[in-house]
């Protein structure tokens, strides 16, 4: 399958303390990540794992201090790169509601896109209908402003809006957070039918997993700005290879009142980027830290066919179930 | 078991342009001592009227059309508004989705929770009691927590500060509404852990207002599913789970992205939307939308009691 977006060793640093001090504060640390057409990856980790600045950093709003990107084999680094990225790649916002100016009626709002990357429609109206009608909304809905939506018509409309310009790629950031169940399921199916219909590739950032479970091919784990773990979405789920992984999974309640948890899969908060741990940066959460891990930092490494992870002790699928080895570091 | 809070055919209706939209119709719940309730269902089904009319924080507007909400006897809704105050937080303590927007930002952690606990009772504002209120709740160090502003604490801490906060009143009943929609699921988790810990050691009853039916799996007694202003059906969080006799409880359960299985591809959703509550049928306000109507479902609905502490609200849960 062919590559549309490449991000090779992508680091982000903020600068910190006064103006004149050249400290560097990282924030993200040598991400390499390559989406196909079509293909739909998941980057998840609590908040503070920097999903939300990889996201920026695509989309050309927050600048890179290494590493390269790429967008169909153009690299990406210049404004103009950007300029003519954001035709191709489209964002759809947390806040489905509040990225939709109050003023605007639906239909000048979906054919926006063609007006900003100054694209004149000759006919507004079809094209708002039709882009309605690819996201399952009625052609009436076009005369209605932003706070007569409902929450899933809202995130409806963010979609037609990312999918105006017929983009090759759809960054999500939690397309379902504060979504009713029953919403919840409409949009994702909505997400899964594009993607077929359209061959669009999808980067989804959310902390939800369960939505991870039934969006995305391929999940990337990311923990203090480093990937700790990726892979297929069904393999990583079914055997985690990071205890950080399995942590997240053991976490998620479960809508089963038998299957409660006695214990807590993890304690403790994730560690302020200011004071990184020595070693292993998950080893004062994890279970199964030994001396080793407070002392060296694990490589990313491979642990089966598609996988990786970052862990000294990581599960090998090659290898018989529970048995643990240690990667040569 | 003797209820602590009981809601009694209460019915509230809000004035809105166009007519009387009916927040709540004949709601009857009550939880005991030592007990944890849940409230689910989706946006605009009157989670959170319910919730407000449990700590008497209605807003200006609603109108008490029928009913009572009691608490040890005490019908809290006629109250004169000086005894009301008097009553919220000392006896009913409610905890907020969004624990960011509940503090004071200018304000340190310690001076907040003096107040409220010193609204009460001055020696409860002492700061070693506050202190040891924090470490109860899971602070890791409760002293200079006291020193602390909102913002320097994560979302997880704020939720922990903020269960605290209710705590400091002592109350009867503590109600959280949402608690833990705004938090990463690792912090979710523990706080799903220290409300469970909490119903032994404290004293009263919890009611927890929430969407997510994991939250609801993992820490409730007893569930009421609500639609349209009403209790479509309550039991315990065991049996409502594996044999949930209304449809609408049977779809909520079903569309839950945590049950389906990622190989069949397509996520059940419940068609429609919830009815306009001002102009509600007379018969079963979900009929539009189950896959199971009849023409009797546009009479009005009888409750059958399908087994022990169970009701559903529904024409084919008959026997």
């Amino acid at each position: 399958m062919k590559t549309v977006l490449d991000l090779r060793d992508v680091s982000v640093d903020l600068p910190l303390g006064g103006f004149l001090s050249r400290a560097r504060l990282p924030i993200l640390l040598d991400v390499s990540l390559g989406i196909a057409a079509g293909e739909s990856v998941a980057l998840v980790g609590e908040s503070g794992s920097g999903k939300t600045t990889l996201a920026r950093a695509v989309m050309g709003l927050q600048p890179i201090s290494r590493g390269t990107m790429s967008l169909d084999d153009q690299p990406l680094s210049t404004a103009a790169d950007f300029t003519r990225m954001r035709r191709q790649a489209a964002m759809m916002f947390q806040d489905a509601t509040a990225s939709l100016s109050p003023r605007l009626t639906v239909g000048y709002l979906i054919t926006e896109p063609f007006r900003i990357h100054g694209q004149p429609l000759a006919d507004p109206e079809t094209t708002a209908r039709d882009l309605l009608a690819m996201v399952g909304l009625p052609p009436a809905i076009a005369g209605r402003y932003p706070h007569e939506l409902s929450g899933g018509q809202a995130r409806r409309i963010g979609v037609a809006r990312a999918l105006a310009l017929k983009p090759r790629l759809l960054i999500a950031d939690e397309p379902t957070a504060g979504l009713d169940v029953s919403v919840q399921a409409e949009v994702l199916n909505l997400l899964s039918d594009l993607r077929r219909d359209m061959g669009l590739a999808y980067l989804i950032i959310t902390h939800n997993l369960a939505l991870v479970r039934h969006v995305a091919d391929r999940v990337v784990v990311l923990y203090l700005g480093r990937v700790v773990e990726q892979g297929p979405t069904a393999q990583v789920f079914a055997k985690p290879a990071h205890p950080y992984t399995a942590s997240l999974i053991a976490a998620e309640p479960k809508p089963d009142p038998r299957q409660r948890r006695a214990d807590l899969a993890i304690r403790g908060e994730v560690p302020s980027v200011l004071r990184r741990p020595s070693g292993c940066e998950f080893h004062a959460r994890c279970p199964l830290a030994r001396d080793l891990c407070r002392r060296v930092a694990p490589a990313l490494a491979s642990t089966g066919p598609g996988r990786m992870a970052r862990c000294h002790f990581a599960v090998t699928t090659q290898q018989e179930q529970g048995e643990e080895h240690a990667v040569e570091n | 078991m003797t209820a602590i809070i009981s809601v009694e055919n209460l019915s509230i209706s809000y004035r809105v342009p166009g007519g009387n939209l009916r927040a709540l119709r004949d709601v009857s719940l009550s939880v005991a001592r030592g007990e944890v309730l849940g409230i689910m269902g989706e946006s605009g089904c009157g989670k959170s009227t319910l919730a407000a009319a449990m700590i008497n924080l209605l807003p200006t507007g609603a109108r008490i059309s029928a009913g009572a909400v009691r608490l040890a006897g005490t019908d809290m809704l006629r109250l004169s508004p000086e005894d009301q105050r008097r009553l919220r937080g000392r006896s009913v303590a409610m905890v907020f989705q969004d624990p960011m927007t509940a503090f004071n930002p200018v304000l340190t952690i310690g001076r907040q929770l003096a107040d409220f606990a010193g609204a009460h009772d001055p020696a409860r504002a002492a700061p070693a009691a506050l202190a040891a209120m924090l470490g109860r709740v899971g602070i890791p160090d409760p002293q200079r927590c006291l020193d602390r502003y909102p913002h320097e604490l994560s979302g997880g801490m704020r939720q922990r500060v903020a269960i605290a906060a209710a705590l400091l009143m002592q109350p009867d009943v503590l109600i959280a509404d949402e608690p833990t929609t705004a938090l990463d699921v690792t912090m979710e988790a523990q706080i799903i852990h220290l409300l469970r810990d909490l119903r032994s050691s404290f004293d009263g009853a919890i009611v927890i207002v929430t969407h997510h039916l994991g939250v609801i799996a993992e820490l409730c007694d007893r569930v009421a599913v609500m639609y349209a202003g009403q209790v479509v059906e309550e039991g315990p969080v065991d049996s409502l789970f594996h044999d949930p006799r209304h449809p609408y409880t049977r779809a909520l359960l079903a569309c839950d992205p945590a049950v389906v299985d990622p190989a069949s591809g397509r996520l059940p959703a419940i068609g429609g939307r919830i009815p306009d509550l001002t102009a509600l049928p007379e018969g079963c306000a979900f009929a539009p939308r189950c896959g199971m109507a009849q023409p009797a479902c546009a009479s009005p609905v009888p409750r059958h009691h399908p087994g022990p502490g169970r009701s559903v609200l529904c024409h084919g849960a008959g026997p």
